[in-house]
């Protein structure tokens, strides 16, 4: 059983990056910057409970908060630019925060064993939930608990005015801007909230694999992040929720017999399902 | 201070791959206004394909895989065009830009299968000629790389502004509809501009196998960086602004090797691109 509850939190913090990127997206700005926000909620959270002793909500709250600053710091200049250049902009600041975590080392002796990130090492022993007795099965729903609030929080963003204000802002820049939307205020705040998302998401993921390295946030992970929203389809979260699903428990597990092949099948379905559904696999059809 | 002009112009030489693969970016967002995230991949993949005349043909020639390096990156942009951009509508730019970085995955899966993950070894030339003035010298293989790739920024050049094609490139880039109207092809143009710039990124990851001396597929997505940085920091569609972005990336991160380590590199590649971003945010030549 302890498989099929592993399988849930991967798939609950999956979610949370795939919902960061989401919101991005909804204001028609893609981010490749989301493995970035989703490392520093990592790193936060992670030295707050294992260097200062901090219990594991607070330290959430801290990367979220962190998460949030950071990309809404990256938003103001990074938004100057728009659409592809925006892209090339997230994607190199999210290279810039993975070789700083790279080349990051900060250590100090607990106990007998020195703990804390160490560059290309990593960040070991992050073990907040073994040390209080959490079980695979308590772990899972405390990352439930924080994916779900997250889909219910733009579950109603999507219901209310500031909801119809980002997808104004998505389907015509222009047109927005003509009756009175501050286009600036708009994509800024939708990346920081999508950078407090993240924040959590990455602080949840350093406390159940215990270890963290740079390379756990590439460019494959970024990838990853814009991939389950745009192929799940904008209309609406739960769009994201169907794809990370798909691809995390059908690819990634199902086809687990396929070996290395499935690696190969992965790019190949994300073509064919691009020519075949450009606007997701239960995106809304129009235009 | 010789050290530092030793690695300013070993920098500048390997810079020219740089240009190549920023040109390769550049092209294809000034014809159809996207991004091919695929392209460094099927540039590697390209030289790749090259590798496979020494399957065929024991020790054949190192020019004779270059120019299979050459045709076969042609090859796999034509490939790329087809899955990820003529049956996608244009008004999907998100489908477009996850497809070719579903691509991207499928390219460098392809090559860790064909090759069970291990860096291939990759022929090059004048490799052990070494010219010397002093304590300054420059390496065979890299002015190799910098005459090649020069050698190709000039026949794209001569072929945008002296063909007939060149002439429907531009076209296309600067008003599709108009151009249309006047009886160019909009999908032909975007197929043969697509294989263009894949002969020209063949080109380029067969000169970046043969001077860092094996190929391997963890080059591409470094390569896919630092070919968009140098897109950005050029002008994004501009095709000379993309050469010199090229080599001032190449000489800016050698010279950072020198003084900070390879690990340290990239990061001020990075903070490079967002001087540009903040300052020039249309790169090199804008006139703002």
């Amino acid at each position: 059983m302890d498989f099929y509850y592993g399988m849930a939190q991967l798939i609950g913090v999956h979610t949370l990056l795939g919902l960061s990127a989401y919101i991005v997206l909804l204001t028609g700005q893609v981010s490749m910057a989301q493995a970035a926000f989703f490392a520093i909620g990592a790193y936060t959270a992670g030295m707050l409970t294992v260097l200062a002793g901090w219990h594991i909500v607070p330290a959430l709250g801290a990367s979220s908060i962190l998460g949030a600053a950071t990309a809404c710091a990256v938003g103001f200049p990074a938004l100057r630019v728009k659409g592809l250049m925006l892209v090339i902009a997230t994607l190199a600041f999210g290279e810039g925060v993975r070789l700083f975590f790279f080349n990051f080392d900060y250590q100090i002796a607990k106990g007998n064993i020195k703990v804390g990130p160490l560059g290309g090492e990593g960040f070991r022993q992050i073990r907040y939930f073994p040390e209080n007795g959490w079980t695979t099965f308590d772990v899972m729903l405390f990352i439930w608990l924080f994916a779900l609030a997250a889909m219910a929080v733009l579950w109603w963003f999507d219901r209310s005015r500031y909801g119809a204000v980002l997808r104004a802002v998505g389907e015509d820049e222009l047109a927005a801007q003509s009756v009175g939307v501050n286009l600036t205020a708009v994509k800024v705040s939708a990346m920081t909230v999508g950078g407090a998302i993240a924040g959590v998401g990455g602080g949840l993921y350093a406390h159940y694999t215990t270890h963290i390295e740079h390379s756990s946030f590439n460019v494959l992970v970024a990838t990853f992040a814009i991939a389950y929203p745009i192929v799940g389809g904008l209309s609406n979260v739960f769009g994201t929720l169907a794809a990370v699903i798909f691809v995390q428990a059908f690819l990634v597990e199902g086809l687990r017999d396929l070996g290395d092949w499935r690696n190969l099948l992965f790019g190949a379905l994300i073509v064919l399902a691009m020519n075949l559904r450009p606007h997701g696999l239960f995106g809304r059809r129009h235009a | 201070m010789l050290d530092f002009l030793q690695v300013v112009v070993d920098g500048l030489l390997f810079g020219a791959t740089y240009a190549l693969i920023g040109i390769g970016f550049t092209l294809v967002f000034g014809v159809m206004h996207k991004i091919n995230m695929t392209y460094a991949a099927a540039s590697i993949g390209g030289a790749y394909l090259g590798l496979l005349v020494l399957k065929v043909m024991a020790g054949a020639p190192a020019w004779l895989v270059f120019l299979c390096g050459f045709l076969g990156g042609g090859a796999l942009g034509y490939v790329v065009y087809l899955a990820c951009f003529h049956f996608i509508p244009y008004s999907s730019p998100l489908a477009t830009l996850m497809s070719t970085v579903g691509m991207l995955l499928l390219i460098d899966e392809i090559i860790v299968h064909a090759t069970e993950g291990r860096p291939l070894n990759y022929p090059a030339m004048f490799d052990d000629v070494m010219l010397r003035a002093g304590e300054f010298s420059l390496r065979g293989d890299l002015l190799l790389v910098f005459g090649v790739s020069v050698a190709c920024m000039a026949g794209l050049l001569v072929l945008l502004y002296r063909t007939k094609l060149g002439l429907a490139t531009r076209a296309v880039s600067q008003q599709p509809t108009a151009a249309q109207l006047c009886g160019i092809r909009i999908a032909r143009v975007n197929a043969v501009t697509f294989v263009i710039t894949g002969l020209l990124g063949g080109i380029a990851g067969a000169l970046i196998g043969a001077s860092v001396g094996t190929l391997s597929p963890l080059l591409t997505l470094p390569l896919t960086v630092k070919g968009l940085i140098v897109t950005v920091i050029g002008g994004l569609g501009n095709v000379p602004g993309a050469i010199i972005a090229g080599l001032l990336v190449g000489a800016f991160e050698n010279v950072f090797q020198l003084w900070r380590g390879v690990t340290e590199r990239d990061l001020y590649v990075m903070l490079l691109l967002f001087v540009f971003l903040v300052f020039r945010p249309g790169g090199l030549s804008s006139k703002n």
